[in-house]
């Protein structure tokens, strides 16, 4: 080995030894990159030496090659390996500043009202058990609002909903049954349909605000049974309240109807105990068990005719049921009042 | 309905718990609203006997007693001046909390103390009389609760009747059900009317003008009675019944009510004219003053009773003054009638004049029980006056009673109920009721309904009866299959619903809340907002002023919404609805448009909360960008045209909203002035859109796919220095009037206006050039660009 070569393989050892010696003289990857440029730049010195390497006789260049290639792995992988602590240092230093309970840039967030939330619901079930959207005016003329619905002017049925009036002929719509009479005089049978939407009532006070909102449905066919009924409403109510939700059948009165029925479902809040667990009387059934939750019956054959439909050929069945109520009952509001008055802080609380 | 639990087990011999036959009615339709003590008021009273009594020694009224009451001897300083040693007489001990909410506490009257109170019959609610204390029955026992000695009725049950039950408006009627329900034999009272001779039909004559108003009318007459106080038994019945007692004259018509149904009337007799009692319409105009001393103005809809020469009576619902039974009157004409319902209850309805006879009236009578109320009365009213009553009825009855005949189909019956019985068992349910059944026809039977069952009208009504009483709720439940066709059926999301669910779930992705407001405002809400006065749907009898009107627009209402809300403190406000507006239309078969409208509202800083936000408050661009992103980005309309428009009643700047030309809603800001009234301090921003138009125009559209580009775009912005009055939609414009085939769109990305309100603002637009075949080189996006630019600067005055 000539001492040309041996001077050439020393300096790059020292030079490898020089550039171990710089461990932790770089505090930041700025620092390191200078070390890096130092010995390992396109004017480093590595570079410098390997000037040297061109001026050497040809059979020297070989090993002369793979030593300065030893060298300059050693000193790249000393100073990724000096950078990997860096960067790793840093992220740690990052990660202890960061706070992961700063709030959070949110999207702003709206809201359904509850009404609708529940008169959505109601309508997917209903769709579901195979009923059609139908909608009407909410200003109604007495023959659809009354008449059709076989309660003339006189009769006492009358008082059972205090009507608001526009004229003597006008009045706002006191059920959507009257959307029952329109979908009827529309199209022939078989006909499924519900009808979601507002009413009005003269009534104001703790348990009635001048509008509500109401969903009824009419199934009219051939051999349409008040079993169908009780199925119908045993479905729906156990898909919205629940499966343990039982359904009681009181007879009951509606003009349009004939059998009529209350249904009652057994109380959400006590399950049908009647108490609560502390042994007090249940405040949404009182006592009872049950809650009267929506009326029914079967169409009653003056109906039919007022549409021109033939009583003797087809049967079906209507129901009836309101959405505040459903509503309270299913979130737990206690006052009614509250739908209409539109606090925001409220509004905010369903989605 | 009040049912007396006694009372009505003088009728069945009911044995149970007042609560199972509630629970048991219930299911047959009557539905038990709560148990109540009528007497529980006085529940702690108890008998006393006055073993002493003397002056008191400082006052002349008052006496010092001693009163036995069973445990102890009180002394009690008495005030009354019937007070006497031996009497039995109510007595509130010390604790005793009185009808009137009174505690009774130890009392030192004059000097002298007293341990209680004596109480007189208007203290207890038992009448209107305080001449004195109540004097007790002798035999009553000392100690005693007064509701235990009096036996007074402890068990009321409040039942809520349906309009179809006329039958169950009396106790009679309840006990028909409970014998029904229970199979239990029913007893009527034992009539025992004792005649005086004479023949009534001969003292007064009765004429009938129209039988259809009023199919029966008859009468008795009760001579010489003596008008006082009815018999306790009577008088404590009533008032279990809710019924303050008044007279025995009155109370016997009440209690005949009450107990069988029919309501009854007594005239004075020696006030009707001419002995002649006629039933015929009043004179339209006609002034009559009723025993209320009322005077009122009827109609010739109202039925008046008239004697030989004046009205006397109201049909039905209320007598006159003119012929009223006076303490001094001694001579009675009792009436038992059956009238058409429908004009009573109009009478009733339009005068204000509910009662329980108008009640009962206008839901019908049972014309068969007629005479036999009529007798118990006059037998009653001759038992508690000491009167005699006059032999026969004078009587007309135009309108027999017939029973109604209808078809029963039992198979039929089965079929809609979804029962399968037996046929004895509808049977037995028919005659139970009381119906005649001829099942002679298997297949059709023929069933007669009873004269106290008018709601047995039609064959579909005897299914209901047979379906009652077996047990609604027995009905098993079969899911429906629903046969309808496939072809033609709505998918709700073709329907107004299923639009209106999209636009709500729009709005709450937009972060809006939805409110719902009533679709009545009052007047004052739509004159505020300068809204015209015609094409306003009124109610003609609203609740309250600022609910007298249908909304004829939708702000009134979300503008209520955020009064309230600015009211409790919350000061973002963004809200939606979606709602109708109602404009008159004598066109529609309602007399009304319904116009389908989907109102926002924002107020306030823009975002919920202040961090990691600016705090900015809304502006006219947040209103914008949401009926943009409405229009353009959720239904995929074209991007809207927004047109400032002058003098709109409620909002300024008001900008008019079209699609392709049409319009399709309006926004802006509500002027300051407005804003004011609800307490709105910084800029309310409204859009109101035509929700039923933007439902029509998605309806006509079909999405289609766009093919993606296949070469890369070139961009470039220009910065236009123009006047400030010039819209940024006319450079928009004017650039895309300059016919440039590569140019694919042009996007607002900055406008710079200087602070100094000089006349000028800049605008960068971003120029997207593209070819849809090919790499655009620099040197043609170059060329097109120039061209651009020299063309806007021929158009517009503006620098670039
Ligand atoms: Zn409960």
């Amino acid at each position: 080995m000539s001492d040309e070569l041996k001077t050439f393989l020393e300096g790059l050892d020292s030079l490898a030894r020089e550039c171990e010696a710089c461990k932790g003289q770089a505090a930041s990857l700025s620092e390191l990159e200078e070390i890096r440029v130092e010995y390992l730049g396109r004017k480093g010195r590595l570079a410098q030496c390997m000037g040297a390497l061109a001026k050497m006789p040809n059979e020297q260049k070989p090993e002369a090659g793979r030593k300065a290639n030893e060298v300059k792995q050693i000193m790249t992988s000393l100073i990724d390996g000096w950078q990997a602590d860096l960067v790793r240092a840093q992220d740690e230093a990052r990660l202890k500043r960061f706070d992961p309970s700063m709030p959070g840039r949110k999207p702003w967030a709206g809201s359904l009202h509850p009404v609708t939330l529940v008169m959505d619901e109601v309508s997917e079930i209903l769709v579901g058990l195979g009923f059609e959207h139908a909608s009407g005016p909410e200003v109604e003329n007495d023959w659809h609002n009354f008449e059709a619905l076989n309660i003339p002017p006189e009769h006492p049925a009358r008082d059972m909903q205090d009507t608001l009036y526009v004229s003597e002929n006008i009045v706002l719509r006191t059920h959507t049954s009257p959307v029952q009479i329109r979908s009827m005089l529309a199209k022939k049978p078989p006909l499924a349909v519900i009808c979601p939407g507002k009413v009005y009532r003269r009534d104001s006070d703790l348990t009635h605000t001048p509008m509500f909102h109401q969903i009824e449905g009419l199934l009219v066919d051939h051999n349409v049974s008040m079993s169908d009924l009780r199925g119908t409403l045993t479905a729906f109510v156990r898909q919205l309240f629940g499966q343990k939700t039982d359904v009681r059948f009181r007879p009951s009165f509606f003009p349009f109807t004939e059998p009529s029925a209350e249904a009652d479902i057994s109380c959400v809040m006590c399950g049908g105990e009647g108490r609560n667990k502390d042994g007090s009387t249940c405040r949404v059934c009182k006592g009872t068990g049950w809650v009267e939750i929506l009326g029914c019956g079967m169409v009653d054959p003056n109906v039919f005719k007022a549409v021109g439909y033939d009583p003797e050929v087809y049967s079906g069945f209507a129901f009836g049921f309101g959405i505040e109520r459903a509503a309270m009952l299913k979130y737990g509001i206690g006052d009614l009042r509250m739908f209409f008055e539109n606090d925001a802080r409220f509004l905010e609380q369903f989605a | 309905m009040l049912v007396s639990f006694n009372w009505l087990r003088e009728f069945v011999p009911f044995e149970g718990e007042a609560q199972e036959l509630g629970d048991r009615l219930t299911m047959l339709g009557l539905e038990l609203e709560s148990i109540d003590d009528p007497f529980e008021a006085v529940k702690d009273l108890v008998v006393g006997h006055v073993v002493e009594c003397a002056k008191h020694p400082e006052a002349e009224k008052l006496s010092v007693c001693s009163v036995d009451v069973g445990d102890e001897v009180l002394d009690i300083v008495c005030g009354a001046p019937n007070i006497a040693k031996g009497q039995k007489v109510p007595v509130a001990k010390v604790g005793t909390v009185m009808p009137d909410g009174m505690k009774i506490k130890k009392a030192k009257l004059r000097g002298v103390k007293s341990l209680g109170m004596i109480c007189s019959e208007r203290e207890l609610g038992f009448s209107e009389d305080h001449d004195g204390i109540w004097v007790l029955p002798e035999n009553l026992t000392v100690g005693d609760r007064l509701v235990d000695a009096l036996n007074l009725e402890r068990t009321v049950l409040d039942f809520d009747i349906t309009p179809n039950r006329a039958d169950a408006l009396s106790i009679l009627g309840f006990a028909r059900e409970t014998a029904l329900a229970f199979d239990l034999p029913l007893t009527l009272p034992e009539l025992n009317l004792v005649e005086a001779g004479g023949n009534a039909s001969d003292e007064i004559s009765i004429t009938i003008d129209d039988p259809a108003l009023c199919p029966l009318y008859q009468t008795r007459i009760i001579r010489n009675v003596e008008t006082r106080k009815s018999p306790d038994w009577m008088r404590f019945k009533l008032l279990a019944m809710g019924q303050r007692p008044i007279s025995n004259i009155v109370d016997v018509t009440n209690f005949v009510m009450f107990e069988l149904g029919q309501p009854l009337h007594s005239f004075d007799l020696d006030q009707i004219e001419k002995a002649a009692i006629r039933v015929a319409p009043a004179p339209d105009g006609m002034k009559f003053t009723t025993l209320d001393d009322v005077e009122r103005t009827l109609t010739d809809r109202d039925l008046l009773i008239w004697d030989g020469g004046k009205p006397v009576g109201l049909a039905g619902v209320m007598g006159g003054a003119n012929s009223e039974m006076t303490a001094s009157s001694s001579n009675v004409l009792l009436e038992a009638a059956v009238f058409r319902p429908g004009t009573i209850r109009k009478t009733a309805r339009r005068l204000s004049l509910p009662s329980e006879a108008s009640y009962r009236f206008e839901r019908g009578v049972d014309q068969v029980l007629n005479t036999f109320a009529l007798n118990r009365a006059a037998q009653l009213m001759a038992e508690t006056s000491d009167g005699k009553v006059t032999s026969g009825i004078a009587k007309s009855e135009p309108t027999p009673w017939q029973d109604r005949t209808h078809t029963y189909r039992h198979a039929r019956c089965m079929k809609l109920l979804g029962l399968d019985l037996e046929p004895a068992f509808a049977k037995k349910v028919f005659v139970l009721e009381g119906c005649k059944v001829d099942d002679s026809n298997k297949e059709e039977w023929k069933v007669s309904s009873p004269s106290h069952r008018l709601d047995l009208e039609r064959e579909v009504d005897l299914y209901e009866e047979v379906g009652r009483v077996h047990g609604l709720d027995r009905i098993p439940a079969v899911l429906p299959r629903v046969s309808k066709s496939l072809e033609g059926g709505n998918v709700t999301a073709d329907t107004e619903y299923g639009f209106v669910r999209a636009l709500k779930h729009w709005g709450m992705g937009a972060g809006l809340n939805e409110a719902i407001n009533y679709s009545f405002v009052g007047d004052d809400d739509l004159d505020r907002l300068n809204l015209p006065a015609e094409g306003r749907v009124a109610i003609a009898n609203p609740l309250s002023e600022d609910q007298n009107v249908m909304r004829t627009d939708i702000a009134p209402g979300l503008l209520n919404t955020l009064k309230n809300n600015l009211a409790q403190g919350n000061g973002h406000i963004r809200i939606f609805e979606v709602a109708k507006k109602f404009i008159a239309d004598s066109e529609s078969d309602t007399e009304t448009a319904e116009q389908l409208r989907l109102g926002m509202l924002l107020y306030g800083s823009r975002h919920a909360a202040d961090w990691p936000w600016p705090q900015e408050d809304v502006d006219y661009l947040d209103i914008k960008g949401h009926v943009e992103h409405l229009l353009d980005d959720h239904l995929k309309l074209k991007e809207p045209d927004c047109v400032l428009v002058q003098d709109h009643p409620y909002l300024q700047p008001c900008i008019n909203v079209l699609v392709k030309g049409e319009l399709v809603g309006f926004m802006g800001q509500i002027r300051p002035d407005i804003a004011d009234f609800y307490h709105a301090r910084k800029p309310v921003w409204l859009a109101d859109m035509d929700a039923a138009k933007l439902w029509d125009m998605v309806r006509e559209q079909k999405i289609r796919f766009t093919e993606l580009p296949k070469f890369p775009p070139s961009r470039r912005d220009i910065t236009v220095i123009g006047p400030a009055t010039l819209p940024a939609s006319a450079i928009r414009d004017a650039i895309n009037e300059i016919n440039v085939p590569l140019l694919e769109s042009i996007h607002l990305v900055a406008e710079y206006a200087p602070e100094d309100a000089s006349d000028e603002r800049n605008l960068s637009f971003r120029l997207t050039y593209r070819h849809p075949k090919k790499t655009l080189k620099d040197k043609e996006v170059e060329k097109q660009h120039k061209m651009v630019l020299e063309e806007l600067l021929k158009k517009l005055p503006v620098r670039i």
